[in-house]
């Protein structure tokens, strides 16, 4: 899955400036970096929601990319319309609420959910039907810790079952650690480092990536 | 006071022919003029709070002076185009219910259009994100965007109709208030105070409110079930 090279400004500010890259059809890419370092405007180019400058495609526009933003909209309907919108696979539906402790809730309107209630609403909605190019913008950041785990293990189960790349935008380092089988880190707008997770995320060779990695998440040099 | 308010509930209560009248023009003038005002001023203003076109501001800035046009302005170009020297002559609509319709319509429509287009330009961006995150095309994304609307859409409608039922300056100058043909409410209790008969005015007063009253909490009672 190729996303082509892509500039984003607004103003003067550069808030975005990656070159071409090609994601794996059944791995994990953990997007790491700072606040305004550019991940979730990245995330946003390759789906296809905002357009880079000068408009220029950064996809064949064959592949199917599923996108979960930051703030996933519940739509004025109950939580299970929410999740089979337009349709979709009822017994997958009640599997994924079932995994996320939506279940009991499924006859409720999404509009009075919580906001981990919603993002586990929006990660099953984005579940329901395969893709090429999964990308997740803080898919955890609202949930406790137990769902957050099981979160992982239903995108793992996506990935496996569909063999599809996952774009998982994070500031859980730890998260990153467990899923991704490769990582990018974003600074200042720029892709300062890419490479093995296990190498991004325990030995960064650039000086920004060591100083984020020891302020946010403690930096794990061991096993 | 007391005695014109205890006439005016006698008036209501024994059926006054004059006031039934006036009740049966002021409702088809309203039902019609707030309810074209919504036909055509909500896939506007949906259309306007969603779309993303250059000059979009312009076509924002030009709804929202136009909600403040004053009656009377309207009035006066209304009576203009379909007067005897105007364009709009031979469909002889001056004086008539048609055309006190068609001013407020030119009043109203900017005002739903405006109130529609800030609430969908406040949630546009995070639907039609979600929409294409799951792969929906423009169909589908308008299909939700519209269903999130049924709840301002309501509230529009009372907005449109509180405009429709209280206005006086448009209906006044292409009506002409003329008794058993286009006098309604408004129109009708200025009239009766300038005559000093504040009866009549004053039983119009009272079942001007009450049908705002009514109104409302029908609108309501709908927008609850529908928004469920």
């Amino acid at each position: 899955m190729r996303i082509g090279a892509c500039k984003k400004t607004y103003g003067r500010r550069v808030v975005l400036n990656c070159p071409e890259m090609f994601y794996e059809p059944g791995l994990i890419y953990a997007v790491a970096g700072p606040n305004g370092s550019g991940k979730s405007t990245y995330a946003k180019i390759a789906a296809g929601v905002i357009r880079p400058d000068g408009n220029v495609k950064v996809t064949d526009g064959k592949e199917v990319v599923r996108y979960m933003p930051q703030k996933s909209f519940p739509f004025r309907m109950s939580v299970e319309k929410n999740i089979l919108l337009f349709g979709g696979d009822r017994k997958r539906a009640e599997m994924l609420m079932e995994a996320l402790g939506l279940a009991e809730l499924k006859k409720q309107s999404a509009a009075v959910l919580s906001g981990g209630e919603t993002a586990k609403m929006a990660l099953a909605r984005v579940l329901m039907r395969p893709c090429d190019l999964l990308i997740l913008d803080e898919p955890a950041a609202a949930m406790e810790m137990e769902a957050a785990v099981r979160t992982e293990s239903l995108i793992d189960e996506y990935r496996r079952e569909c063999g599809c790349a996952v774009l998982l935008v994070t500031h859980d380092l730890s998260q990153a650690r467990r899923m991704a089988d490769e990582a990018l880190f974003f600074f200042r707008g720029e892709l300062r480092e890419h490479g093995k997770a296990d190498q991004v995320l325990r030995h960064p060779e650039k000086e920004e990536t060591r100083r984020f990695l020891d302020f946010y998440g403690g930096r794990i040099t061991e096993g | 006071m007391l005695t014109s308010l205890q006439k005016a509930i006698e008036l209501i209560l024994t059926g006054n022919r004059e006031l039934g009248n006036i009740l049966l023009v002021t409702a088809r003038m309203c039902l019609a003029s707030s309810l074209i005002s919504l036909l055509i001023g909500a896939p506007v203003g949906i259309w306007l709070g969603a779309a993303e076109f250059p000059g979009r501001r312009i076509f924002v800035v030009i709804f929202r002076t136009l909600m403040g046009m004053p009656p009377v302005v309207c009035g006066l170009l209304m009576y203009m185009l379909f007067s005897g020297v105007g364009p709009f002559r031979k469909y002889k609509l001056l004086f008539t219910v048609t055309i006190m319709v068609i001013a407020q319509v030119v009043l109203i429509t900017p005002l739903v259009i405006a109130n529609m287009e800030t609430y969908v330009s406040s949630l546009a961006q995070t639907v039609k994100e979600t929409a294409k995150g799951l792969d929906f095309g423009f169909w589908k994304t308008l299909l939700l965007l519209a269903n999130e609307c049924v709840y301002p859409l309501f509230s529009t409608y009372l907005l449109a109709f509180a405009r429709s039922v209280a206005e006086v300056g448009a209906v006044s100058m292409v009506g002409g208030a003329i008794a058993w043909k286009t006098n309604v409410m408004t129109t009708a209790i200025m009239l009766y105070t300038n005559r000093g008969d504040f009866t009549l005015g004053v039983a119009l007063g009272i079942i001007l409110i009450a049908i705002s009253l009514l109104v409302n909490i029908a609108v309501t009672v709908m927008q609850r079930r529908l928004s469920r």
